[in-house]
C-alpha cells in the first residue's frame, strides 16, 4: 500500500495497518522447514508404495505368464496324439526334439509333440510344437519358455520363429517323465499304477533370484497324456 | 463504496496464523495419504488375484490326477480303510453341498500318498502358502433320480456316473475355489 492511500484511512485503521506486519522472514524459514520436512517425509512414503507396486505387479505379470504357458502346454499335451506303429505300438504321444522317447526320470529341457490338425492350437495343419527353454533375456541366470512349431520336422529352441510364453524361470529343465518305480521331482512324484502316462513340469518363477522365497512362485502340475494307454 | 472493500481487504492481509498452517498441511497430508491408501489397495487387489489363481491350480492339478486313473479307482477312502485317520473329515467338510453321505463312492484301499483317495488334505500352493483341499466323490445321474439301494440306478437316462469336485479353502479366499466333474466308464478305462 502507498503512503497516499495509507494517509487516507483513519487514524485507528492506520495504526492497525502498521501493525500488521505479517510474517518476518525467520518465521518464514520455520513454517518452510517444518513444511519440507513433512512433505518430504509423506512423499518418501509415496516413492516407496510406487516402488512396491511396481514390483508388484511384476511379479503378478511374470506368474500370470508362467500359468497362461501352463494351459497352452496342458491343452497341447492333452490334445497330442501318435499313431502307434508296429514296431511301438504303446509310443507316447510325446518324445524329446530328436524323436526319441523319454527316458523316466530325467529332467529335460525341450519336449516335442505332433498334433492333429483337429487340435484347437494346431492351425489346421499337423505341426510338430516344440517346448523348451532357453536363456532369459532379460535377466542373466534365468531361463525362458519358448513355445515353437515346424510342420516338416521337430524344431529345437534353436529354430526360428520361437514364441515366448514364460520367463524369469528358475530351472533349465523343467519337463520330466515319472514311471511307476522312477520319480521326478521333490516331494517325489510317482505315476499311479494302471494310470495314463503323465508329465511332470516344474516351473519356478521367480524375479529376485533363487534367494528370494518372498517373490518364489513355484508352478508345478502333472500333465495327463490322454492319449497314451493305461499301464 | 470504495471504502469498504478496501477496509475487508486491509483486515484480512494478516499473513497466515498457525492454525491457518496446521490445517493446510493437514489436508495436504489427508491427500497423501489418499494416494497411499489407492496404492495400498491396488497391492491388496494383486494379492487377492494372486491367492485364487494359487488356489485354482491347486484345484486344477487334483483334478488332473483323476483323469489319469481308471473310473474303477475313482474312489475316497473311508476312516476303515488304510489311509487311517487321515481319510477323516470333518464339519467343513461334511456341510458342504458337494458331500452326500449316501451317494459318496467309498474305497476300502487308500494310501495315504494318493491324493485321490484323500477326502480332506493340506497342499502347498505355488505361492507357497498352504491350501485346504477337499475332495468330493459322489454317483450321480445325467438325467432322473439316483437311487442307492437296493442297487445303484438311475429312474431315466443312462447308468450312475461319478462326480468329483474339488474343493479348496483357505482363510485367505473370500469364497473357495470349486471345480465339479462328471467321469464315466468307457471300454478300455
Amino acid at each position: 500500500m502507498g503512503p497516499i492511500a495509507r494517509a487516507r484511512l483513519p487514524r485507528r485503521l492506520r495504526a492497525r495497518v502498521a501493525a500488521e506486519c505479517g510474517f518476518t522472514l525467520v518465521e518464514l524459514i520455520v513454517a518452510m522447514v517444518i513444511l519440507t520436512i513433512v512433505v518430504a517425509s509423506l512423499s518418501a512414503v509415496l516413492v516407496s508404495a510406487t516402488h512396491s507396486a511396481v514390483d508388484a505387479n511384476n511379479r503378478f505379470q511374470a506368474q500370470e505368464q508362467a500359468r497362461t504357458g501352463l494351459t497352452q502346454l496342458v491343452r497341447e499335451l492333452h490334445c497330442a496324439g501318435q499313431v502307434p506303429s508296429a514296431t511301438n505300438p504303446n509310443a507316447l504321444p510325446i518324445t524329446d526334439t530328436a524323436g526319441n522317447a523319454l527316458t523316466p526320470g530325467t529332467a529335460y529341457n525341450a519336449v516335442t509333440v505332433q498334433l492333429s490338425s483337429a487340435c484347437a492350437t494346431a492351425g489346421g495343419v499337423t505341426p510338430y510344437v516344440t517346448w523348451c527353454t532357453s536363456a532369459s533375456a532379460l535377466k542373466t541366470g534365468d531361463y525362458a519358455l519358448f513355445r515353437v512349431t515346424s510342420t516338416t520336422s521337430r524344431p529345437t529352441c534353436s529354430s526360428t520363429g520361437k514364441v515366448k510364453w514364460a520367463d524369469y524361470l528358475q530351472t533349465s529343465t523343467p519337463f520330466c517323465l515319472p514311471s511307476t518305480t522312477v520319480s521326478c521331482g521333490s516331494p517325489p512324484v510317482f505315476k499311479p499304477s494302471g494310470s495314463l502316462p503323465m508329465l511332470h513340469v516344474v516351473m519356478p518363477v521367480n524375479l529376485k533370484g533363487p534367494s528370494s522365497t518372498v517373490d518364489s512362485y513355484n508352478v508345478v502340475d502333472d500333465i495327463v497324456l490322454r492319449n497314451g494307454a493305461h499301464s | 463504496m470504495i471504502k469498504r472493500p478496501r477496509r475487508l481487504r486491509l483486515r484480512g492481509e494478516d499473513g497466515f496464523t498457525l492454525v491457518e498452517l496446521l490445517i493446510a498441511m493437514i489436508v495436504l497430508t489427508i491427500g497423501i495419504l489418499a494416494l497411499v491408501a489407492a496404492y495400498t489397495s491396488a497391492y491388496a487387489a494383486l494379492n487377492r488375484a494372486t491367492r485364487v489363481s494359487s488356489a485354482r491350480m491347486v484345484a486344477d492339478a487334483q483334478m488332473e490326477r483323476f483323469r489319469a486313473i481308471q473310473y474303477s479307482a475313482i474312489a475316497l477312502g473311508t476312516t476303515s480303510g488304510s489311509c487311517g485317520s487321515s481319510c477323516s473329515t470333518d464339519s467343513t467338510y461334511t456341510s458342504d453341498s458337494a458331500y452326500s453321505s449316501t451317494a459318496q463312492v467309498t474305497s476300502t484301499t487308500c494310501a495315504s500318498t494318493t491324493s485321490t483317495c484323500l477326502p480332506t488334505q493340506t497342499k502347498t500352493g505355488p505361492d507357497n502358502k498352504s491350501y485346504r483341499l477337499d475332495t468330493y466323490v459322489a454317483y450321480t445321474c445325467v438325467s432322473g433320480t439316483l437311487s442307492v439301494s437296493p442297487s445303484l440306478t438311475c429312474s431315466t437316462g443312462p447308468q450312475p456316473v461319478k462326480r468329483v469336485t474339488v474343493v479348496v479353502r483357505s482363510s485367505s479366499l473370500t469364497a473357495p475355489v470349486r471345480e465339479s466333474s462328471t467321469f464315466t466308464t468307457f471300454p478300455g478305462s
